[in-house]
């Protein structure tokens, strides 16, 4: 039962993967279509998957927890 | 041609020569070892392992002679990664105290090297934060230098796997502390930039009727997942990395593992670099005044900054 919820806790990084991919995208169009802006795209874009990926973090770290407690 | 293919088999064979060694040596430890572990491989051999979420504590500072910790506790200890912490802070700090005396009017080489790092993430830090963002450069370099550091020290053989030393970000009390240290500095940066009368009022404010103190208290609610976010961004990734790291290098032999360890290098200062640009962007955004004249203000100083912050976020874009 342990090992059940584990597993459905790490279908959660279905989630960020799928944002940081959207992201990933409007940001290669953004530079394509503007490539003076390149600097600022990337930093935008840098905080954007990070904000992301945290939350896909905190699925994994709930589905180790549920191992461990 | 005949050059190129000898080069190529010549590397091909060193290559094969490594991989040998490196068999030769897992099977001299597993024979010198007495294949201790071996009967329940790989599931038991990697829970033996395995480094726990609560840190082993080395030198009990309260009243019990032997506490097991718990996942939640409180009880005063010195803990591995406390030891590597202090560890962590001697590497970073002596060595920019070392290199940063005498400091001249036309700088020699170790000099001119300081003022290239540290103007180049400076450059990183305003070409984010915008023009605004001077003061807060130090945190910004002080949590970016204890963090990618103290990651890359839970890589060094030994560190996690000896019980006195362990990465002081893949224990949770750290990185916890950390967002609760960066909590506190972002919400005084924000009063002492607006008064408390005034920072509130972002919150609780009646200007736009109910709704909009309704938008303010969730607006508030919202404030306090941050720190939480932060602190498992960075324990999840680094805690995480050690233990697919521990299960690689258990499972496959030779080369495979070095993939994954040299992700866990780029994660690691990745998170490091991903923890201080949060820091500073909630630190400008707790001191922007109220919400109309907030919106503008970040995509301006970010294309300000263009030029000069694209080598050093050539490095990061990857990611």
């Amino acid at each position: 039962m342990d090992k059940l919820q584990a597993g459905i806790a790490a279908l959660g990084v279905i989630g960020p993967a799928l944002g940081v991919g959207i992201a990933t995208a409007a940001a290669a169009s953004a530079i394509g279509r503007n490539p003076e802006a390149a600097g600022a795209i990337r930093g935008v874009f840098i905080i954007g998957a990070a904000f992301a990926e945290g939350l896909g973090v905190l699925a994994i770290v709930l589905g180790i927890l549920s191992l461990v407690l | 041609m005949t050059v190129a293919v000898a080069r190529k088999s010549s590397t091909r064979r060193t290559l094969l020569l490594a991989a040998l060694g490196v068999l030769i040596i897992d099977v001299f430890a597993g024979v010198i070892s007495g294949g201790a572990g071996l009967e329940g491989f790989p599931g038991g051999v990697i829970k033996l392992a395995l480094e726990p979420i609560v840190p082993h504590s080395v030198i009990n500072l309260g009243s019990e002679e032997h506490h097991a910790a718990t996942l939640f506790d409180f009880y005063p200890s010195i803990t591995g990664s406390i030891i590597m912490s202090w560890i962590v802070m001697v590497v970073v700090i002596v060595p920019l105290i070392l290199l940063t005396r005498n400091l001249k009017e036309i700088p020699g080489k170790i000099q001119n090297a300081m003022e290239f790092a540290i103007e180049g993430l400076s450059g990183f830090a305003m070409g984010i934060g915008g023009p605004g963002a001077k003061p807060f450069i130090t945190f910004f370099l002080a949590c970016f230098l204890f963090i990618a550091v103290s990651n890359w020290s839970g890589l060094i053989p030994g560190v996690g796997r000896i019980h006195a030393f362990r990465a002081p970000t893949s224990d949770v009390n750290v990185t916890v502390g950390l967002a609760l240290v960066a909590f506190v500095y972002f919400h005084y940066q924000g009063i002492r930039a607006l008064g408390i009368g005034g920072y509130l009022g972002k919150f609780f404010s009646l200007k736009n009727g109910g709704i909009g103190l309704f938008v303010g208290v969730l607006e508030f609610f919202l404030e306090l997942v941050k720190p939480v976010t932060l602190a498992m961004r960075l324990f999840g990734n680094i805690y995480g990395g050690e233990l697919a790291l521990t299960v690689m290098t258990t499972i496959t032999l030779a080369f495979i593992p070095m993939a994954l360890y040299g992700l866990e290098l780029f994660v690691g200062l990745m998170q490091g670099i991903i923890f201080s640009v949060l820091v500073l962007v909630f630190t400008m955004l707790a001191m922007e005044g109220h919400h109309e004249e907030g919106h503008d203000e970040h995509h301006e100083p970010a294309a300000a900054g263009g030029s000069s912050t694209a080598g050093a976020e050539s490095q990061v874009a990857a990611h």
